[in-house]
């Protein structure tokens, strides 16, 4: 027997009072871990941007396009490595109301620019080869049970072609993949000059330009000249980084990151409140045995590290388990769910990290006060009244 | 013995305790007669199962085998419910930490049993009042238990244990926690319950100036009785 | 037995207060449940009040087939005078059909709580847009000219973003506008627009004589089948007719489902731990009543009794968490203003609503809590030993 048993015994005495503080924890730290990756997913744009890259949109609003000749420009200003462009095509595939992101590209710059898209050498060549070649996400072949060779007909909801219809006819000969599990692989993507000569109306425009720069350290710079460049003309322009547009993108839908902690913020509150008043009682039911313990020749520090460790060991157990559940809920069945919208939902070690943190933290708060209260109980007092 | 009818009537009644495989005899085929207006004392060293042959004839716990039977009635084989509304009628207790609800006024405690009876209203009200006035603290009516003595808490007892009207008194060491002095005053009171109101009272004690005022004490040990004294 | 269980009931939320630290404990715990679950339902709530109020019944939306949004569809000057003669539209006292072609574009506005750019939407409208939307009114400044590069802007704008105040000059492409009213249409999604004279965004945009959307004023309950049919039989045209009440509730289902769906799991966990706490606390409250209730048994009360009263004290615990949730809900986000990307891609504002049917949801959840939580406990209480009546 040593002081780790005492604190099992204790902590157990009640089992059932243990089990249910244990599962109140639990809860706390199931929800911690389950929008701690949802958050980190959702912004997961920001992080996985390169620090090299550049977005330019219209300054009145990134869903008006800009004169194709831009890029040209763009590409001739100094310390811009690579340039390429994008347009939105308003894709779906059989619902209208199911969207499906698909871009038109132009490919090989803007391949160059996208270097975390990796496919098979023969599939980029294929791409590069075929006019009508679309450029499919993993996830979206799995989803629709597509495969190379496939020709799929996507519809848009914004352009039509010169003969009247928005049915686009593609080839699938090329599936991209991200390099890391949070890089998006949820979109098609097709060349723009095949979109571009059988538009309808408005054609030689670019919806966006994405641009490398030499040098991060360049980024402002390069951004100033660019809309500098276009400042008076027609379509005004504004550059950021890929990550400030991407965070300011997600900002428009609201506070998420407040909204998030809140309620975990709830969450902790409630079982603060539970384990800390339960643990109080706990301490205060046992005073005699505490005092026994004193005229035993314990000593007042060995009683507090022995309360204290008792609501440590609690919030450890209670909170490993929601996480380990979080976990598996995460990885196993959120994530692979979700994937279609946040690729790569996963409970990384850093949300791991600072969980145990808390836990930690909830641990020594719950604990003080008890372990407080069990220093101070007076022996006289204690064995004294019945 | 008195010739009329006998209050309680034990026939060969048995009681053992199961701690794992081992069992513990308690009671192995006590046969016994409580006659009505009786007052005794029980007596015996710790463990001798004073308190398990009280709950036995309060029908807060069933014998193992055989019959307890009140006033013609058996009573160890009711139902929960049977019992409950028997102990209603025909029993008061009394014991030693009193056992008051502490967020009720005396009153409130004395008024307790008679939820359980047709007593309503005014006569509720008349009937509690007398209860307290026979036990001696009408005053401390409306006080908490925490602000009364532990004699007068046990008097509140007293009074909440005889307001229905109970045939019998059953008393688990009614002065065990009091002083000399209220212990007296408790006894003389269950004397006095016994003698002006023919209340049969059954005390369990370990006091044996406490036993002098039952009219019969009766001395326990490992399960059978082994001495017996009557003043009268 | 009613007699019965109502003193014990007394008796025992009198004790509440020995148990004071725990009980506070359970209510707070279900209070910020419930809380949380009012927060999400609100913000569900006021976000689909503001677009299914904005619908009306009997104008008809019309854009191209399959484009599902204003900003992605395009109709001709051509299709639009077609329009203007179709069976099924109401006609005004000069005798004209009710009819706005209309343009929806994006511009950027600050949002003030943030300052980072959000999407706004600018639409161009013809006159009859005013007849189109019911309730509204100028309520500062004056309409925009015919022709000129003038916006009036909705009152929500106002309020969530900065850089369209009254007055303000807004620069778009090469051009300066100039805000000159602002308007209110009673709490609908117009209110987070920007409004301007269609021909002046055509220009703007350089989108030649094109609209996106046509509105009109439908003739009675037959006009929209009338417009339909007609529609399906003329080969210029290739249009989505619906009215605009569907158009909007579409919109809003999306991203009420979103918020709904998390909201909802997540009271959930946060239910089980409270549960777990309100089961805590009434097994505290039985233990520390066991000779109580043995007492009690043994005078002739019944198990039963007992049980009821212990389960009250768990629902009344949970009973009081759910209204304390639900009055702070009320006071920290009943009509808070918020706004968040709508399915147009442009900011919709909208108001936080705590409504009756909110506080209902969350008062049941926290009496589930309640029964939950007390059921086990009581049934314990109804089992105490009655030979705990000798303590111990
Ligand atoms: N619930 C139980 N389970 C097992 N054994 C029990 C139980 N209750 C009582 N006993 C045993 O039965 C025996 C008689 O107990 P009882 O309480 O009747 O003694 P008592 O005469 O009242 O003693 P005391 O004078 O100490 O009150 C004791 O040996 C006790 O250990
Ligand atoms: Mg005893």
């Amino acid at each position: 027997m040593n002081d780790f048993t005492l604190v099992l015994k204790n902590l157990f005495r009640k089992k059932l009072r243990a089990i249910l503080l244990l599962f109140s924890i639990l809860s706390a730290f199931l929800i911690f871990g389950a929008l701690g990756s949802f958050y980190k997913v959702f912004t997961a744009g920001v992080e996985v941007a390169a620090a090299d890259r550049l977005i330019t949109v219209n300054k009145i609003n990134f869903t008006v396009s800009l004169p194709l000749a831009y890029v040209n420009r763009v590409r001739s200003i100094e310390g811009v490595r690579n340039a390429s462009h994008a347009s939105w095509f308003g894709g779906y595939y059989q619902d209208p109301r199911k969207q499906v992101q698909t871009f038109a590209i132009e490919a090989d710059t803007y391949l160059a620019a996208y270097s975390e898209l990796v496919m098979p050498d023969e599939q980029r060549k294929a791409f590069m080869e075929t006019r009508d070649c679309l450029l499919t996400g993993i996830d979206l072949v799995d989803q629709y049970g597509w495969k190379l060779g496939d020709s799929v007909p996507i519809n848009s909801n914004i352009w039509q072609k010169k003969d009247g219809s928005s049915v686009w006819e593609f080839t699938i000969c090329a599936i991209f993949d991200g390099d890391k599990e949070t890089v998006p692989a949820n979109y098609l993507m097709f060349h723009y000059d095949y979109f571009n000569e059988n538009l309808a109306f408005a054609r030689d425009k670019a919806g966006w330009i994405i641009l490398n720069s030499e040098d991060p350290a360049m980024n402002d710079d390069i951004s100033k000249q660019i809309d500098t460049l276009f400042a008076n003309s027609q379509a005004e322009t504004k550059t950021s980084t890929e990550s400030a547009f991407n965070k300011a993108f997600l900002q428009q839908m609201g506070n998420i990151g407040l909204i998030l902690s809140s309620v975990i913020g709830a969450a902790f509150a409630t079982i603060l409140m539970i384990v800390g008043t339960t643990m109080v009682m706990a301490v205060s039911e046992r005073t005699k045995e505490i005092a026994v313990m004193k005229t035993l020749g314990f000593r007042t520090g060995r009683i507090f590290r022995l309360v204290l460790s008792e609501s440590l060991l609690l919030a450890l157990l209670g909170g490993l388990i929601g996480l380990g559940i979080a976990w598996a809920l995460v990885d196993l069945a959120i994530g692979p769910a979700l994937s279609g919208f946040l690729p790569g939902m996963r409970l990384t070690a850093d949300i791991a990290l600072l969980a145990i943190v808390l836990m930690l933290a909830l641990g020594l708060i719950t604990g003080i006060l008890p372990a407080l209260k069990a220093m101070n109980v007076a022996i006289v007092d204690a064995l004294g009244k019945n | 013995m008195s010739k009329t009818e006998p209050l309680y009537v034990l026939r060969g009644l048995s009681k053992q305790y199961s701690r794992g495989k081992e069992t513990i005899p308690i009671f192995d085929g006590l046969d016994m007669e409580i006659a009505n207006g009786e007052f005794m004392a029980i007596m015996g060293p710790s463990g001798s199962g004073k308190t398990t042959l009280l709950n036995q004839l309060g029908g807060i716990d069933a014998p193992t085998t055989g019959e307890v039977i009140f006033d013609g009635r058996r009573i160890d084989n009711l139902g929960q419910g049977a019992l409950a509304k028997w102990r209603s009628e025909n029993v008061g207790f009394i014991f030693q930490f009193y056992n008051l609800m502490p967020t009720l006024t005396a009153a409130q405690n004395v008024e307790l049993p008679l939820l359980l009876s047709p007593v309503k209203g005014a006569e509720r009200k008349k009937r509690v009042a007398t209860a307290l006035d026979i036990v001696g603290i009408g005053d401390r009516a409306k006080h908490y238990p925490r602000q009364l003595s532990g004699g007068q808490q046990q008097r509140v007892a007293i009074a909440r244990a005889i307001v229905a009207d109970p045939k019998v008194l059953l008393c688990d060491e009614p002065t065990g926690d009091l002083d000399r002095t209220s212990a007296d005053e408790v006894l003389e009171m269950l004397q006095l319950l016994n003698t002006k109101m023919g209340k049969t009272i059954i005390m369990v004690t370990h006091d044996p100036a406490a036993a002098k005022y039952a009219k019969t004490e009766l001395f326990l040990d490992k399960g059978k009785f082994i001495k017996k004294g009557s003043k009268k | 037995m009613f007699k019965q269980i109502a003193a014990l009931t007394k008796l025992n939320l009198r004790s509440i207060p020995q148990r004071w630290g725990m009980s506070l404990a359970t209510v707070f715990s279900v209070a910020l449940v419930v809380l949380v679950l009012m927060a999400f339902l609100a913000m569900a709530n006021g976000f689909k009040a503001t677009l299914s109020g904005s619908g009306s019944t009997d104008v008809a939306v019309m854009l191209r087939k399959g484009a599902q949004a204003e900003l992605n569809s395009g109709i001709s000057l051509a299709q639009l005078r077609l329009i203007r003669e179709a069976p099924g539209i109401a006609r005004n006292a000069d005798g004209n059909t009710i009819v706005s072609g209309e343009l929806y574009v994006i511009v950027d506005g600050l949002k003030r709580t943030t300052l980072t750019d959000v999407n706004l939407p600018l639409r161009g409208v013809e006159p009859d847009a005013l007849v189109l939307r019911q309730g509204l009114k100028i309520v500062e400044g004056h309409m925009f000219g015919s022709g000129s590069n003038e916006l009036i802007v909705g009152q929500a704008i106002l309020r969530e973003f900065a850089g369209f105040d009254l007055g303000s000059e807004v620069r778009l492409g090469t051009a300066t506008w100039k805000v000159v009213g602002v308007f209110s249409t009673g709490g609908t999604v117009f209110e987070s627009e920007i409004w301007a004279d269609a021909g002046s965004i055509q220009s703007l945009y350089q989108r030649g004589s094109g609209y996106q959307s046509v509105r009109a004023k439908l003739d009675g309950a037959d006009g929209l089948k009338a417009l339909q049919d007609w529609a399906e039989n003329e080969p210029t045209l290739n249009l989505d007719i619906i009215t605009e009440k569907e158009f909007f509730s579409g919109q809003a289902s999306g991203i009420t489902n979103i918020i709904l769906y998390m909201g909802w799991p997540l009271a959930i966990v946060m239910a089980f731990g409270a549960l777990a706490g309100a089961w805590n606390t009434m097994y505290a409250s039985v233990e520390a009543r066991t000779r109580e209730i043995a007492t009690l048994r043994a005078i002739g009360f019944a198990g039963f009794a007992a049980f009821v009263s212990t389960l009250v004290e768990a629902l009344l615990l949970a009973f009081v968490g759910g209204l304390v949730g639900s009055v702070l809900a009320w006071l920290i986000f009943n009509g808070i203003s918020a706004s968040t990307l709508g399915g147009n891609f442009t900011q919709v504002v909208f108001a936080f609503e705590v409504t009756g049917e909110a506080v209902q949801s969350g008062i049941v959840m926290a009496l589930i809590i309640g029964l939950l939580g007390g059921i086990i406990p009581s049934i314990r209480a109804a089992r105490v030993p009655l030979l705990s009546v000798h303590g111990g």
